[in-house]
């Protein structure tokens, strides 16, 4: 069936999603297990490091404004966290589209940025590219 | 032991004086109003209550709902009221909504600022859940803003089952198919619960519309659908009820209101606004002098 087909197409790359708002962390998921991609969420910076140490992933899609800890001070504190967690690709997808805060969130560790609105097309080709798991 | 007790309740003669009371002490509770060409529908929810609380006569039930004893106003305003919808119901108001409220709404946003949307009455949660959905199947810029959406009814038991998110099949007979292989999962033949997540995304509350207290806590929405309960009131109740969603409106916030139902009857307050797929009624962005 087509969810096996495109299971093996993502090989299961698995993809901790970090936002604030449930309506969009519920976007990307259905986004990315439609294109199967497996997915965990976190509501802010905290809860995503909680996941992080606890179980591997191979992509973190993460927002910036969040409260609690912001995905900025996220991704900083991975990079600082020990191997291989802290090697673990970032996709920064944010409303800020200023140079200075893609300056920022590149100097954070971010390996990508996208800024919102994202079409559930391109969400899925960067995620795809970011993972390894593009044809 | 039980079943004399129902066999007597049964028989309980209840007049049209007993009614009219109970009618009378229902609407200065709740604002909901009932008159004689609805008495079958009463009596038959009279009669439930009655045997559930295993009272003895009319009196004696009425005496229970006057005191309240446990929470019987909340069981009979839930006996009372009809929950019966399915998704995507009245979906050219959520077409509208993406095509031309949200547009309008975002103009006057500031960076970081909520998107608030309120669905009450919410009954069972169709029309909240309907809401979540469309935006995600259909609005490009879902992600770009924090969307609060809240489900609020007085029916208690009706929340309880919107947070439980589960529906008969046949609440799914508007939705096209991948909508429900995304947000659905089959329990069985007959019933299927909504997705964890989606659950999530909406907050569901008891609030009593013609309340000023209850709703003084919701403040700020920039849409509100009200549909098909203003029906339920009388004519003062009625214009209670559009002054309490006004206030609940920010400036330039839309109120979706029921096909059958028409604001410009009820309250002056509001400006109608005609949209190719609906027409909604606007809170004037500057506040007028309505004295």
């Amino acid at each position: 069936m087509t969810t096996v087909e495109s299971n093996r197409d993502a090989g299961r790359a698995r993809v901790l999603i970090v936002d604030d708002s449930s309506l969009v962390r519920l976007y990307y998921r259905e986004t990315l297990e439609g294109a199967g991609f497996e997915v965990e969420q976190a509501i802010n910076g905290i809860e995503a490091m909680e996941k992080v140490l606890a179980e591997p992933f191979d992509l973190i899609v993460v927002d910036v404004n969040m409260p609690r800890m912001d995905g900025l001070s996220f991704i900083r504190a991975l990079r600082s966290s020990p191997s291989p967690v802290a090697a673990v690709p970032t996709l920064v997808i944010t409303t800020e589209a200023s140079s200075q805060d893609r300056e920022d969130a590149r100097a954070a560790g971010a390996n990508f940025y996208l800024v919102k609105p994202v079409s559930d097309a391109d969400l899925r080709r960067h995620v795809a590219c970011l993972t390894g798991t593009s044809r | 032991m039980a079943p004399p007790e129902v066999q007597r309740t049964r028989a309980i003669h209840v007049t049209q004086e007993d009614v009219r009371r109970l009618c009378e002490f229902l609407y200065r509770r709740t604002g909901m109003s009932f008159d004689d060409n609805k008495r079958y529908y009463i009596d038959r929810r009279l009669a439930e209550r009655i045997t559930a609380t295993a009272s003895n006569s009319f009196q004696s039930y009425f005496a229970t709902l006057r005191s309240d004893a446990e929470h019987e106003i909340e069981h009979l305003v839930n006996a009372f009221t009809v929950n019966e919808t399915y998704f995507y119901r009245e979906d050219h108001q959520l077409r509208c909504m993406v095509s031309n409220l949200l547009d309008d709404i975002l103009r006057r946003k500031t960076t970081g600022e909520s998107i608030r949307i309120w669905s009450i009455p919410c009954s069972t949660g169709e029309e909240p859940y309907s809401i979540a959905m469309w935006l995600m199947e259909n609005w490009s810029e879902v992600d770009k803003y924090n969307i609060e959406i809240v489900g609020s009814d007085i029916d208690t038991r009706a929340l309880k089952a919107a947070a439980d998110g589960v529906y008969g099949t046949r609440a799914l007979m508007r939705l096209p198919r991948h909508v429900i292989e995304r947000y659905f999962g089959r329990i069985d033949g007959n019933q299927v619960r909504i997705d964890p997540g989606l659950r999530d995304s909406v907050q569901f509350t008891r609030v009593n519309l013609i309340d000023a207290r209850d709703m003084a806590l919701y403040r700020d929405f920039d849409i509100v659908f009200c549909r098909n309960v203003l029906i339920y009131f009388d004519d003062a109740s009625r214009r209670i009820a559009a002054e309490n969603l006004y206030d609940c409106l920010r400036p330039g916030g839309y109120i979706c209101l029921g096909h059958s139902e028409t604001m410009s009857r009820i309250s002056t307050l509001f400006r109608v606004c005609r949209f190719p797929d609906a027409i909604v009624y606007q809170r004037p962005e500057a506040d007028h002098d309505d004295s």
